[in-house]
């Protein structure tokens, strides 16, 4: 019944989110990447030694799985639950058999559903730009971590939307900034904490990058291999943040206060 | 239906509910109280939307926080709106009867039965965003019905009616009733209660100031004293028959009126009629203050403290 439940809510949110904006937003995500590839083709193409696989890698790996699935998944799933409160729609949801369970699950999947399907697209759009002979390889590696950013992503900004309901947004953007973008590069183990230094990690594993004159100094800002530890540690990751995220959903007080006037 | 047994929330400092007992078997009641009574926060404990601070709710038998079992027999329309404006009335009330555990085509069904006895057929296609807040009242007490509840609880459901729609949602409410079913409907507003229902919960403050019938009520105010209002161009005659048959307990002139208190009201109605007659003072109009319901709750906040012996 739960599953039945979660289906329901899927499927509604994803229709009600065919709106004009979203969409727009859907397609402004897609086309990013490709645009910056294109100007970075148009920019390279009369120089001598035009960008390798090396540098069109690193490209699409901040382009893809960096900014679309962190943006996409920060837009959809931050405001989950603040935006059920402020709406007041909250309460509808809540007293419904395990209700916010579903909600928040089901909400997840829609996440998932729209931005997974515009980063998969931005990647083949901007893969299609790049201009070697063998691009398989380097979309095959960004797809997979694709599909492991996403799910991590948006289960780390809904646990962030349902812990500050209030200040959703700027508490995630203020999490992006110091952990997924500074902390990450300290070469700690606070880093290890972070879901960059995990796709960092795999990014450089999977795609066989050279690590340079300096091995060590590399070694600092990525993890060692073996892959399936960090792809291990990422999705144990994802889980135990969702499930926070539903704990916390079904055990908090949601104020009903402000609702009636009684 | 309903047992509270020493229920108190606080929200910080802040009493929302102060020290509830009742036991509420099935049936009708209306929760009446003032804006900011605590109205809400009742309901919200009853939802399980709030857990009490202290003291213990059950509904229906069992406890309301989180439980699954118990959602799926009630039925409850908050007073916030709270609706999506880009979705239709059918499409959000089948929705939430999915999340009522209804596949999508008995959800559907059920839906527009629901929307057809709120008299929304004819609109439940079209986007919330453009009903008016009458037609968005009616469609928030199908999603609460739809799902064939066995108690419903409705916060201030008849906020945005006009008076049709009033009628209308009393007409409903009362062959909900009629059907066996159970109800907990809050108001601020006495004579919307009392058209529905003649059991009454009176809360203010956080607190439960009586409940029972209206003549339960009536008979722990018998005496409290009761302030009328009499209009005459005989002022001094009148106050000073009043003050002969020792029927008020003070008496003044003010505003081209006699005001009175008096702590047997039902005598004065009943034999005022004849002392006017015999006296041939022309009394152009009367009225109780305590009529409205806030001056009920002042008279029995006086009582609930003890200052009405």
């Amino acid at each position: 019944m739960i599953a039945r439940s979660v289906g329901a809510v899927f499927w509604f949110e994803s229709r009600r989110a065919l709106t004009a904006s979203r969409i727009v937003w859907w397609v402004v995500l897609t086309l990013f990447p490709a645009l910056i590839v294109g100007m970075i083709r148009i920019a390279t193409s009369n120089i001598r030694n035009p960008p390798g696989p090396e540098p069109w890698s690193v490209f699409l790996f901040a382009l893809v799985p960096m900014l679309v699935s962190m943006l996409g998944t920060f837009l959809w799933a931050t405001p989950v639950v603040s935006a059920e409160l402020e709406g007041k729609s909250w309460v509808y949801l809540a007293v419904r058999p395990h209700g916010t369970t579903v909600v928040l699950l089901g909400k997840y999947l829609a996440t998932l559903a729209w931005v997974l399907s515009s980063a998969i697209a931005s990647l083949m759009l901007a893969a299609a730009l790049v201009p070697l002979d063998d691009v398989g390889h380097i979309v095959g590696t960004i797809l997979r971590l694709t599909l492991l950013s996403c799910p991590a992503y948006a289960a780390l900004y809904l646990l962030l939307g349902t812990l500050f309901p209030k200040r959703s947004m700027v508490v995630a953007v203020a999490y992006t900034l110091i952990f997924e973008l500074v902390v990450s590069m300290i070469p700690a183990l606070i880093n290890t904490f972070t879901v960059q230094f995990r796709l960092r990690t795999l990014f450089y594993l999977w795609s066989d990058l050279p690590l340079g004159s300096d091995p060590n100094a590399m070694l600092a800002f990525v993890g060692e291999p073996p892959a399936w530890e960090h792809v291990v540690v990422l999705v144990t990751f994802t889980m135990v943040l969702l499930l926070a995220a539903l704990g916390i959903v079904r055990e908090r007080e949601f104020s009903a206060s402000e609702e009636g006037n009684g | 239906m309903i047992q509270l047994t020493s229920v108190t929330k606080l929200y910080g400092t802040v009493i929302g509910v102060n020290d509830m007992t009742l036991d509420l078997s099935a049936g009708a009641y209306g929760l009446l109280g003032p804006n900011g009574s605590g109205k809400t926060t009742l309901l919200s404990l009853l939802t399980g939307q709030l857990v009490p601070t202290i003291g213990r709710i059950r509904v229906l038998g069992e406890s309301p926080r989180n439980n699954a079992e118990l959602f799926r027999r009630l039925g409850y329309c908050p007073g916030s709106e709270g609706l999506y404006a880009n979705v239709s009335a059918i499409e959000w009330v089948q929705y939430l009867c999915q999340l009522q555990g209804l596949n999508s085509s008995d959800a559907r069904r059920a839906a527009e039965a629901a929307l057809a006895t709120v008299g929304m057929t004819a609109a439940m296609h079209r986007p919330i965003a453009t009903y008016s807040r009458g037609m968005r009242q009616r469609v928030k007490l199908a999603q609460a019905i739809a799902h064939d509840p066995e108690l419903l609880i409705l916060d201030e459901p008849f906020n945005g009616l006009d008076p049709i729609g009033r009628r209308e949602m009393g007409e409903l409410l009362k062959n909900w009733i009629a059907n066996g079913k159970n109800l907990l409907l809050a108001s601020h507003l006495l004579y919307e209660v009392e058209t529905i229902t003649d059991r009454f919960l009176l809360i203010n403050g956080g607190r439960l100031l009586a409940s029972g019938t209206a003549a339960e009520v009536q008979a722990l105010l018998v005496d409290a004293p009761n302030e009328i209002t009499l209009r005459t161009t005989e002022l001094h005659r009148l106050a000073s028959l009043l003050v002969e048959r020792e029927i008020t307990d003070s008496l003044r002139i003010a505003d081209h009126a006699v005001v009175l208190s008096t702590r047997h009201p039902g005598q004065l109605y009943e034999q005022l009629p004849q002392w006017l007659s015999e006296s041939q003072i022309a009394v152009t109009e009367m009225h109780s203050a305590d009529e409205s319901l806030q001056a009920l709750f002042n008279s029995l906040l006086k009582i609930h403290r003890g200052e009405v012996l």
